[in-house]
Order: C-alpha cells, then structure tokens, then sequence
C-alpha cells in the first residue's frame, strides 16, 4: 500500500515536472471542418463548444480541435477532409451540411465521423438507418430540407393572391433535386405556380432576384441549403433592394433583415454535434449512437421588414412564429 | 525445563486469550449487530425513498403528457359549425408553438370529418373534411374522452404516440396530436435519484419510451437494448416489495422501484446503483471495520500487558522456587504487586529463610552425630539448639574398654587382619553404644572412652553403663572366640566408674569433640588398665548405684594408679560362656 502511494506520488510530480507542450499532445484532437469561415460559424462553433462541454471536454484544457474552413468552396472539402484524416484526429466533425460529410465519409472509414446537416442522412446516403448508424458516421439533422414545403406554404399564407412563385435551387447541393420534388408537389397541393432559380454563386444572386421580379413572382423560396444560409445578410440586403419578400432556412436571414425563416434549430443542432462528439472522444462507438432529429423547427417573422415590403402578416402566422422581430 | 517454559507459555497465552476475547467478543458483536441493523435500516430507508422517488417520477412524466392534454383541451371547447374557423386555426398553430412535442394537430368536428391539420413539416390542410371517425384514435377519444395510441417509432428511431381528445359534447369534435416523446427526455434527464440514479419509461410491451440517454430511446425497437430494462421491471412486478435489485444495462447492480402511468399503461422505473444506493451503510461497515480492527489491536495490547503482568510474578515464583530448591537459600523473590502473588512470594522468601536456618542446624547437628548416640543427635536436633553440649559439671558413668594383647597382634597380623579386626570390633561395639543411648566420647586404635548420662541425662546411669558393659564383654567375646580360632591371641577388658565430670565440647571450629573431664574418667581408664581379659571392673559408686540389681562382687583393694591409698574394686558378675561358641 505505501510502495504504491509512493509510485503514485512519484508519477504525479513526474507528470507536474514533463513541459506543457507534453500534456497538450496528450491531448484528443477534433478534427472540424467547416463549409464556410469562421466568421459565419461563429454561433455555431459556441453551440458546437456548450454540446461538447455537457459531455466534459472544454477546447484548450482536454481537447484541441483543428479547423479546416472550405469558405464556401465545396471543391476544396475532399483535400481538407484528406488533410484531417491524415492527421489522425481521434474524431472528425464535418459541419454545415451534406456537402462537409460526404466529403469526409470519403476521405476516411476508420475514423469516426461526427456529421451536422440539414438534409436526411439516409436519403443522401451518409448512413442505413437513423436507430443504427453502421460504419463509422454518425450525427445530427436538423431537418431543414424536409421543411422547405412549409417556406411555400408561409410564403402563400403571406401573399395568398399570389399565383406564381420562385424557388431558389442550388444546383450543386446533393438535395437539390428532393427539395425540388417536394416543393413542386406543395405548389401543386397550394394551386400555385413555381419559377425555379439557379444560384451557385454569390454573383449569380442579383441575377435570381431580378429574375423574380422579372416574373412578378409573390415571393422568393430559398430551398435548404448551406450555401445561402451562411449568406443571409447579402441575401437579406438584396430582399430589401429588390422589394421581394423572401423566406430562407436560416434565422441569421430575418435578424439581417430579411422577412421570415423557418427550419431546424441550428443552435440545437449545433450544440448536439458538439455532445456527439464529446461521448465519440469517451469512447462509444458511433454504431451505439443513433442520428439524432433536431425537435425544433422556427419560425422567425420580421414584421420591421414586412411594413417596409407593405405585406400584411396574418395573425395566426404571428402567433405560430417563435420569434417576431419588431 | 522445557516442560515448565511450555506450562508457563500456555498459562500467558490462555490469560491472553481470555483477556483478548473478553474485549473483542463484545466488541464484535456490537459491530456486528450494528452493521446489521444498520443494513436493515438502510435497506428500509433506501425502500420507502425509491418508492416516493419512483411516484415522484412517475407524477413528472404524468404531469407531462397531462400538459399537452390540457393544452389540447382548449381546442375542444366550442362546437363547430359549418363555416371554417379562424380562431380555432390560430389556437392550433399557437399550440404548437407552445408545446414543442406536438409534431401535428388534426382537428375533427362531431361528425369525424377533419376540418384543420397543423403541421410541423407537412403542409396544414384546412377544411378537407375527410371522414376519419372510423379511425381507432377518434374511436378511442370518443368512448374515453382520452385516448392515448401505442408508443411508434418514427422511421425506427424516433418515439411517437397518438393522443386524443374530446370534450364534454360530441359536437365539440375530437382533436387527435401527434407528439414526439423525444421530448420527455427535458423531463426524465432531470429526475435523478441521488448523485448518480436515474429515470426512465417503458411502455406496455416494454420499449423504451424515455431513457437520460437519448440515445438508448433512438435506437428504437431494439430487442439487446431493451432486454436489461424489461428484466428490471419483470424483476419488480415479481419482488415482494416495491424494490428489487438487478443490473442495469451497463452490468452495474442497481436497486429500482417502479410506479404506473395510468393513462397509456406506461412503468416509470427509477433505479440507483448499489454501491451508492447502500453506500453510508458501507462506509459505516467500513467504520465499524476499523474500529473493530483498533478496538482489536487495543485488547491485543491490554491483554498482553495483563496476561504479562499476571504471568511474570507466577514465572518470577516459579524461578524462585527452582532456585531455592536448588539449595539458593539467600534468594530472594522480588514480587511487588501488593496482592496475593506478592504475599506468596513473601511466604517463599520466609520459607527460604527458614530453610536456610534449618540447613545450617542439619550441617551442625550432622557434625554433632559423630561423636553423639543417634537418639543425642536427634534430640540436639528437635530442641533446636546444641546447648545440651555446653560445658557443665554432672555425675557420669565413664566406661573404658580395650583389647588384650593387640599391640602384639597387630606387630604380627598383616595390616588387613589388623583393619577386619578393627572393623568387626567398633561394629559390634558401636551397635551397642547406640542401644544404650550412651556417647563416644573418643577412640584410639583398639580403645575406647564410653560416657553414660551426659550430654543426654538417662534414668539410671549406673545400671545402664552396667549392662552395657555386660553386652560389650558378651558381644566381644563371641569375636574373640571367632578371632582365636583364626589364631589371634587377643582379649577384652572393660572399667566403668561413677562421679562427677566436667563434660562438654572442646575443640576448634571445625574439628569438635564432646568429651568428660575428672578424676572418673582417669579412674575408669585405670580399672580398665588393670581389667583381665572377660572382665568388667567397677569402682564402689558403680557397685553401690547397681547394689541389689545386678551381681557386682568385691573383688578386694588395689592400688590404683594415681591414687594414694588403695580402692576396692568389684568385678561385675557375667552370664560368661565362652567355651559354649
């Protein structure tokens, strides 16, 4: 008993006397990559920090995360998803939508990866099954594009003497062509007609809104997707610009400005990713953890905006909205 | 030796034991029925705590659906008429955001036909009137007023269930929600039993329905993730109180209690494990351990110390006694205990004493037996002291006897003849001496000094020394009878003589003799000088002290050497055979 309390003694002022830099190599690393820069993931990454503090693990003092920021360039995600696999990170979270996670399911098969989208995983083929994972992927979805349906049908309660809207479709985007299905099948259900844009750019933005207007659409529909909810203020300045009333996933896009969001919680989801990952660090296996459904979906009004448009906003639209911006 | 080293090691290890056991039985045994009511105690507590913890829970989970049904619950206050109603829409959609587990709302007017649906992810429809009072959720509502569906799993993961509701009238329609019990997860991650026991919810047949970890509930109708909770339950529906123990899913032994949940026929189960469940009862077992353990070594201590302090005076005793029977007299055992032990020891050490005196006499009395009769030695002996030796003037009978015509025999006999003569004489003699209680004073070679009343006073002096004389003739003469057939020409004459002598010891330390000072004494050496062969003479004392008693006949005067005048001497009369050997 002493001999082993005199062991432990010496372990422990060994391990005070080995340098700093020794303790931070012990460390876990995350490997994160990110659709776009820091900048726009900013509230993100503090979700992403909170989730993976409620499974222990703060960044700094137990954990090293490694970035990887693909800035809107999706062409670059299967070299920076190589460039972390190759580092052996002990988990690699792709973050931001199905683009971030296919490229990592690409890059690695024995690291675990922890995926944050809004798209259905097994639709796209990240995983078999939501209750079993498989493989070596597992994660959240905060299900904004099963919800782009609904953007229609608010857009319409909106301006219900409209007849004709426009759909704003990222070609690019792996969900493009079940957001496009969906949409089609609730105009039908709505008796109205869609124009569908094509935006892959930033430049190619102007160009849809004046098309819209163009077409005298009611409304702008942007389908699920990462590429424009990181863009909002642009986005948002543009609605305004073009008087167009616009409903996008993202609640980044009323707060700048724009008239209304509604999609999955991506602080929830945000904040899960980061809790996935932490119990993926204490060992469980990603076969154990089943994907994860973001429960909330919002609904943000910005009736500032909806004065300046002249759009009446109807009273159950306001009482179903969870945030009213004023 | 060792046979009394193993006595004594048995008699401290029997104190020890004794000493030992009498602290630590009681000791043990109060531990023991400590721990053990302590356990019952414990057990009871822990029983009445995880039932209350159990209905707590289940009154939690109770409570939340108990929530979306009274929210629900205004959405079938009013009857419907035939025109679409906004507010009743508005009502909906503010449900929905006010109760995140509704998923979807449809609402039913009496007739069954669906006038609303609010949705999440789908579209709302209004104003459909599809007839769905044939569907088992209207069916249900409509004969219980609430109605709640089978826990589903949507897309094999997600828990859903159906809830619905009517009011007080058929007009008033039902409203039927479907809620996504994901969200029982904010109220059943909250219940904790303890620091570290939880919560969680089965349905009917068992399937997961709330778990703190979401993900055990995502993994849906998973037969090996169910399996550990539905053995819990099974094992609490079958123990005889409202608690059981078992092992949870990870293999930890918990102890759980389960309560119902009457609406949906749910089991809130709470479970805490084991080890912190009954853990003041293992920290006060640990506590009674170690005091058992101190409590242990200090009867240990005490007893050896006891047992020690009893058993040294016994072996200090026991060393003692070897010593003094050693013939250590000046031991002393030094005993200062102040209780019998010490007073034994101060009985030996006065036994010891006593000895020592006793010894010193025996050497002395030893001494004394040489020149005493036997029967002088011991009565030197019993009175204690040797005073009887002391110097003192008193009448004694003086007896001289020596052989005839030895001088001659022993220039002739070799020295061995000489010694057997010798031998066989002072045999006899000496044999005859100690019959008649009289004392040798001295001897030298074939002569010998005989006093009769002293040191040792005898009632007739005069007779005594008479027929002791008449013996030593009788005996002598039988040996000389023997001696002359070997061919020694030797004879024995015998002078006694009664007066007053100054007897007592002369001599040096440790070269003592008792002997007789006075004119008797040289008179009877002179009678016995001038004694024939198988004579004994007398002086006229003798012969007036024995007159009538014993045949003493006058022999005539003669010149006795050392005397002036001449003495009559009498020749004392002998039953003399000496022709019959």
């Amino acid at each position: 008993m002493r001999r082993r309390d005199v062991l432990a003694w010496l372990g422990g002022a060994a391990a005070c006397a080995l340098p700093a830099r020794a303790q931070s190599q012990a460390m876990p690393v995350i490997g994160y990559l990110g659709l776009e820069s820091p900048g726009p993931f900013d509230s993100r990454l503090k979700a992403f920090r909170e989730g993976l503090a409620e499974a222990g693990y703060v960044e700094g003092r137990n954990v090293a995360i490694e970035y990887r920021w693909a800035e809107g360039r999706y062409d670059r995600l299967p070299a920076l998803a190589a460039d972390l696999a190759g580092r052996k990170v002990a988990v690699l979270v792709a973050s931001g939508g199905a683009p971030a996670a296919l490229a990592a399911k690409a890059a690695t098969k024995t690291i675990t990866i922890v995926f944050e989208m809004g798209g259905d995983p097994v639709a796209l083929g990240v995983v078999d099954s939501l209750s079993r994972p498989g493989g070596n992927l597992t994660g959240v979805s905060s299900l904004s594009v099963e919800v782009s349906r609904k953007r229609l049908e608010f857009m319409h309660e909106l301006r219900p003497s409209a007849s004709s809207f426009a759909v704003a479709v990222n070609p690019t985007s792996p969900t493009s062509g079940s957001q496009l299905r969906n949409l089609q099948m609730a105009a039908e259900a709505l008796g109205v007609r869609l124009h569908v844009m094509n935006a892959s750019k930033e430049e190619e933005f102007e160009a849809m809104f004046s098309s819209a207007t163009r077409e005298q659409a009611g409304g702008l529909v942007f389908t699920s997707d990462p590429y424009f909810a990181f863009r909002s203020t642009q986005l948002a300045d543009l609605c305004l610009r073009y008087s167009m009333p616009a409903v996008t996933q993202s609640r980044d896009f009323p707060t700048a400005g724009g008239l209304m969001s509604y999609g999955g919680d991506f602080m929830q989801s945000h904040r899960r990713t980061g809790n996935c990952a932490g119990r993926v660090l204490s060992g469980e296996k990603p076969a154990d953890l089943p994907v994860q459904l973001v429960t909330k979906v919002e609904l943000v009004v910005n009736l500032k905006t909806a004065r300046a448009l002249s759009i009446d906003v109807s009273p159950s639209l306001i009482s179903g909205a969870d945030t009213v911006i004023e | 030796m060792i046979g009394q080293h193993l006595q004594f090691r048995g008699l401290f290890l029997k104190y020890f034991l004794v000493l030992f056991l009498a602290v630590v039985i009681p000791l043990a045994a109060n531990g023991l029925s400590e721990a053990w009511f302590g356990y019952r105690d414990q057990r009871t507590r822990l029983e009445q705590l995880l039932g209350v913890e159990a209905r707590s829970a289940g009154a939690k989970i109770q409570g939340f659906l108990d929530g979306i049904t009274n929210q629900l619950g205004w959405l079938v206050q009013l009857p419907w008429t035939g025109e679409p109603d906004e507010r009743r829409q508005i009502d909906a959609l503010r449900l929905l955001r006010q109760v995140p587990a509704v998923a979807s709302l449809t609402l039913l007017d009496g007739n069954g036909r669906e006038r609303l649906y609010v949705s999440r992810i789908g579209l709302n429809r209004t104003e459909s009137r599809m007839d769905r009072s044939a569907e088992v959720a209207v069916a249900g509502a409509r004969m219980n007023r609430l109605w709640y569906g089978k826990v589903g799993y949507y897309r094999d993961s997600e828990p859903y269930m159906t809830i619905a509701l009517t009011g007080n009238r058929p007009s008033v329609g039902v409203v039927v929600a479907e809620v996504n019990l994901k969200l029982i997860w904010d109220v059943v991650a909250a219940i904790k039993i303890g620091r570290t026991g939880h919560a969680f919810v089965l349905d009917g047949p068992g399937r997961l329905v709330a778990h703190p970890d979401i993900n055990l509930v995502l993994r849906g109708a998973d037969e090996a993730t169910l399996a550990p909770f539905q053995r819990i339950r099974e094992e609490i529906r079958r123990a005889p109180a409202d608690v059981a123990t078992g092992r949870d899913a990870g293999g930890i032994a918990v102890a759980a209690a389960a309560t119902p949940v009457a609406g949906p026929d749910w089991t809130v189960v709470v479970e805490q494990p084991l080890s912190e469940a009954f853990g003041p009862i293992y920290a006060a077992l640990w506590r009674t351990f170690g005091l058992l353990l101190a409590g242990g070594a200090f009867a240990c201590l005490l007893a050896f110390i006891l047992a020690r302090r009893m058993t040294e005076p016994i072996r200090l005793l026991e060393d003692g006694t070897e010593r003094i029977g050693a013939g250590q007299f000046g031991h002393r055992i030094e005993i200062r205990t102040g209780d019998e032990l010490e007073r034994l020891a101060d009985s030996f050490n006065a036994m010891a004493a006593e000895l020592a005196v006793s010894q010193e006499r025996q050497e002395r009395i030893a001494k004394l037996k040489r020149f005493l009769a036997p029967q002088v030695a011991e009565l030197v002996d019993r009175t204690g002291d040797d005073d009887v030796l002391e110097g003192r003037r008193t009448e004694v009978v003086a007896v001289f006897c020596d052989l005839r015509g030895f001088t001659p025999f022993s220039a002739r006999a070799a020295p061995e003849e000489v010694m057997s003569v010798l031998s066989e004489y002072y045999d006899a003699l000496g044999r005859i001496i100690t019959r008649y209680e009289a004392t040798l004073t001295s001897f030298s070679g074939d002569g010998l000094m005989v006093l009769v009343n002293a040191p040792v006073p005898v009632a007739e002096p005069a007779l005594q020394a008479v027929d002791m004389a008449v013996e030593m003739q009788l005996s002598v003469q039988t040996l000389i009878a023997g001696w002359r057939r070997r061919g020694y020409r030797i004879g024995f004459g015998v002078g006694l003589a009664l007066g007053p002598a100054t007897v007592g010891r002369i001599g040096y330390e440790s070269r003592f003799d008792y002997t007789a000072i006075g004119s008797v004494v040289n008179l009877a050496a002179r009678l016995c000088a001038s004694a024939a062969d198988r004579e004994i003479l007398a002086d006229g004392a003798v012969a007036r002290a024995v007159d009538g008693k014993r045949a003493v006949n006058p022999m005539g005067m003669r010149p006795i050497k050392g005397y002036d005048e001449e003495l009559l001497v009498y020749r004392v009369a002998f039953a003399d055979q000496p022709d019959a050997a």
